[in-house]
C-alpha cells in the first residue's frame, strides 16, 4: 500500500487534475449542488479589492482598458469555473487551459503590440499574463476541490447506506417473528388450560424482550448482559421444547465484563437452537462458554444437533456475516468468527477476539 | 378410509394441544387418530392410518410439513398450521392445501374446516380438482427450505454384526425393510440389522435413488427389475439379484405406470 501511495504520478505535470471521471449516477448522488452563496460572495469581494488596488497603481490613462480586461477575465473565470464545478474533469481543465494560453497570445498580438508606450505595454502584458495565470490556477483549484468534495460525499453516503442496511438487518434479526408467534401460541394455550408453565414462560419471554429491545441501540455491550438475554431466550425455548433442548451457559467472571458488539452471542445461540436443535429428531444439547485468557476473549457456542450442511460455506446466513463484520469493525481484522463441525457431531461456533489494550 | 379422521403434526406440545382443543370445537365429529411430533412420524402415521385430513406444522424435524404434503400429493386435504406467514402461503387460499396461522384463531380455523369438509364431500382425490398445487408446494419448499438445516445425506451405514461394526456404503444397499424394532438392510454383500427406524432413514436418503414403495420398504431403484400387478389392488416388485418379492402398497403404485 505504501509503495502505491509514494509513487509519483508524473502525468499530473502535463495533464493535471483528478483521474476519476464521475458518472451521471455519481453526480446525481453527490454532485448536483451549486457553489454556496458565501463562497461566491467572498470570491467576488476579493477580486474587487484586488482590482481596486491594481487600478490605483496603474497609470490613469489605462483605467478604462484595464477595467474592461479585468471584467473579461473575471467573467471568463467565473463561467468556466462554474462549468468545471458541475463536471470536475481533467480533460475539461486541460481544454480550458489550452484556450487560456490561446487567449493570452491573441491579446498579446491584438492589443499590446499596437501600444507604443512601453509602460502601458508592460502593464497590459503583465496583467494579461498574471490574470490568465491566476484564472488557470483558480480553475485547477476548483476541479481539485470539487472532485475531492464529491468523492468524500460519495464515500460518506456509501458508509451511511451500509450502516442503514446493517441496522435494518439487525432490527429484523433481533426478534424473529417465528420465535415470537410460536412463543405466544404456547403461552396462549397454557393460559387457556391453566397450565403451570404459563407463568414461567411469560416471565422468560418478558425478560427476553426487555433485554433484547435496547440491545441494539448500543455500540458495545457487556458480554455478561448479553449472556443474560441469551439465558432468557434459552429459558423460553426450554419451556417450549421440553426435553428436546438441554442447555448450559458458562461465562467466566473475567470474560463477563468484556465489551463486545451487541447481538453476536445471541445470534449464535439462536442459530444453535433453530438450526441445530429444532431440526433434530431427538433433540440436542447447547453449550455456551466464554473465557478470557490475558488479552484474548474466546466465546464458543456448540450444539449436538443435525450439524452443518454438506455445502457449509455457501449457506451461512445474514446473521453470521453481519456479526463477523461488526466484530472486525470493533476489534480489527484479527477478530474472527468460525463455524465448524462439533467434536461429537453438531456444530461448533467460535468467536476469537484479541483485545487491544 | 374413515371419512372423519385427522392427523395432527407439530413438533411442540403446546400448539399441538391447542390445535386439538380448537378442532374439538370447530369439527366435533372429527377423530384425531395420530398426533405426531415430527415430519417422519407424520408421514409414517399417514401411511398407517390413512386419515381423511392432515393438519401439519411447516417447520418440523426430519421432514418439513411441506415435504409431507408433497408426499401426500393431494390424496387428502392438508392444512398447514404455521407461526409465520411465509409469502408463498398466501397462494393457497382454497385449494387442496390450506393454511392457518398460529396462535390459532378459531374463526380462521372454522373457515379451513368448512373448506376441508366441502372438499371431502366431493368425489375423487383432492388433487384432481386443484391443479398447480404441486408447483405451489415446490415454491413454498424453496422459500422455507433455505432457512432450514437438515441432516446430512447418509453416505455410510454402520451396522453391528456380532463383535464387529460393518460399514455399508449407501449405494451398495438393495433395500431397507422395517423389522419390529430394527431395520433390515439388505445389501450387495449380505444383510444387517440397524437400530435406526425406517421412517427416520427416509429423511436422510436421496429420494431420487431410494424409492419408498411401502410403509415398511424402501428400495434402491437400480435393483428393481419389474413391477408386477397381481390383481386390482396388489402389486409387487421383483429384484435383479435377489429372489424375494417386495410389496408395493396402494399409495405407491403410481410410481410404476408403464408408458
Amino acid at each position: 500500500m505504501s509503495s502505491r501511495a509514494e509513487r509519483i504520478d508524473w502525468s499530473q505535470l502535463w495533464y493535471p487534475g483528478p483521474k476519476h471521471v464521475f458518472s451521471e449516477a455519481e453526480l446525481d448522488r453527490a454532485g448536483r449542488d451549486l457553489p454556496s452563496r458565501t463562497l461566491v460572495a467572498v470570491l467576488l469581494a476579493n477580486i474587487a479589492l484586488m482590482a481596486m488596488a491594481l487600478l490605483q497603481a496603474a497609470p490613469p490613462e489605462l483605467t478604462a482598458r484595464l477595467t474592461a480586461l479585468l471584467a473579461g477575465l473575471v467573467a471568463a473565470g467565473m463561467t468556466q469555473g462554474l462549468a468545471l464545478w458541475k463536471r470536475p474533469t481533467r480533460s475539461g481543465l486541460a481544454k480550458r487551459g489550452a484556450l487560456l494560453v490561446g487567449l493570452f497570445w491573441l491579446l498579446y498580438f491584438g492589443i499590446s503590440l499596437r501600444l507604443t508606450d512601453p509602460v502601458q505595454r508592460r502593464w497590459i502584458v503583465s496583467l494579461c499574463a498574471g490574470g490568465l495565470f491566476l484564472v488557470n490556477i483558480g480553475l485547477w483549484f476548483v476541479v481539485s476541490f470539487r472532485a475531492h468534495q464529491i468523492e468524500s460525499r460519495l464515500r460518506e453516503r456509501d458508509e451511511h447506506d451500509r450502516a442503514l442496511a446493517m441496522a435494518h438487518q439487525l432490527a429484523a434479526a433481533q426478534i424473529q417473528p417465528h420465535f415470537l408467534f410460536n412463543s405466544l401460541a404456547a403461552l396462549q394455550h397454557w393460559v387457556q388450560v391453566k397450565d403451570d408453565r404459563a407463568a414461567p414462560l411469560l416471565d422468560a419471554l418478558t425478560g427476553f424482550l426487555r433485554a433484547t429491545l435496547p440491545l441494539f441501540d448500543q455500540r458495545l455491550l457487556r458480554l455478561g448482559d448479553e449472556a443474560e438475554a441469551a439465558q432468557r431466550y434459552l429459558a423460553v425455548m426450554r419451556l417450549r421444547l421440553g426435553e428436546r433442548l438441554r442447555a448450559q451457559v458458562q461465562i467466566d467472571p473475567a470474560a463477563a465484563d468484556t465489551l463486545i458488539p451487541p447481538g453476536v452471542l445471541l445470534t449464535l445461540v439462536e442459530n444453535a437452537v433453530e438450526h441445530g436443535v429444532q431440526p433434530s429428531l431427538h433433540g440436542a444439547e447447547v453449550a455456551v462458554t466464554a473465557r478470557r485468557q490475558g488479552q484474548v476473549l474466546t466465546i464458543e457456542v456448540s450444539d449436538t444437533g443435525v450439524g452443518l450442511p454438506a455445502s457449509a460455506g455457501a449457506s451461512e446466513g445474514v446473521g453470521l456475516a453481519n456479526s463477523r463484520t461488526r466484530l472486525q469493525q470493533a476489534f480489527g481484522p484479527a477478530a474472527s468468527l468460525s463455524l465448524q463441525p462439533g467434536p461429537s457431531g453438531g456444530c461448533l461456533a467460535r468467536v476469537h477476539i484479541p483485545l487491544q489494550t | 378410509m374413515n371419512p372423519l379422521t385427522a392427523l395432527i403434526a407439530d413438533d411442540e406440545e403446546a400448539p399441538r394441544a391447542q390445535l386439538r382443543a380448537a378442532l374439538a370445537k370447530a369439527w366435533p365429529e372429527l377423530g384425531v387418530v395420530a398426533e405426531c411430533v415430527n415430519g417422519v412420524d407424520a408421514w409414517d402415521a399417514f401411511l398407517e392410518h390413512e386419515p381423511a385430513v392432515c393438519f401439519l406444522d411447516i417447520r418440523m424435524p426430519g421432514l418439513s410439513g411441506i415435504e409431507v404434503a408433497q408426499r401426500i400429493d393431494g390424496r387428502v386435504p392438508v392444512v398447514f398450521v404455521t407461526a409465520h406467514g411465509d409469502h408463498a402461503l398466501a397462494a393457497f387460499d382454497a385449494g387442496a392445501v390450506d393454511y392457518v396461522l398460529k396462535p390459532v384463531d378459531p374463526e380462521r380455523l372454522g373457515q379451513a374446516v368448512a373448506r376441508a369438509r366441502a372438499r371431502l364431500a366431493q368425489p375423487g382425490p383432492a388433487a384432481a380438482q386443484a391443479p398447480g398445487v404441486a408447483e405451489l408446494l415446490a415454491r413454498l419448499a424453496a422459500e422455507v427450505g433455505h432457512q432450514a438445516r437438515r441432516p446430512a445425506a447418509l453416505e455410510v451405514i454402520q451396522a453391528g454384526v456380532g463383535k464387529e461394526v460393518r460399514l455399508i456404503r449407501i449405494d451398495e444397499v438393495i433395500y431397507f425393510e422395517s423389522d419390529a424394532r430394527y431395520t433390515r438392510v439388505v445389501h450387495e454383500g449380505g444383510e444387517a440389522l440397524i437400530r435406526t427406524p425406517l421412517k427416520e432413514l427416509l429423511a436422510q436418503l436421496d429420494a431420487q435413488r431410494f424409492w419408498q414403495v411401502h410403509r415398511s420398504v424402501i428400495v434402491n431403484h437400480r435393483h428393481i427389475s419389474a413391477a408386477v400387478r397381481v390383481d386390482e389392488g396388489n402389486m409387487h416388485l421383483t429384484l435383479r439379484d435377489r429372489p424375494e418379492k417386495l410389496p408395493v402398497s396402494r399409495h405407491f403404485q403410481g410410481l410404476f405406470k408403464g408408458q
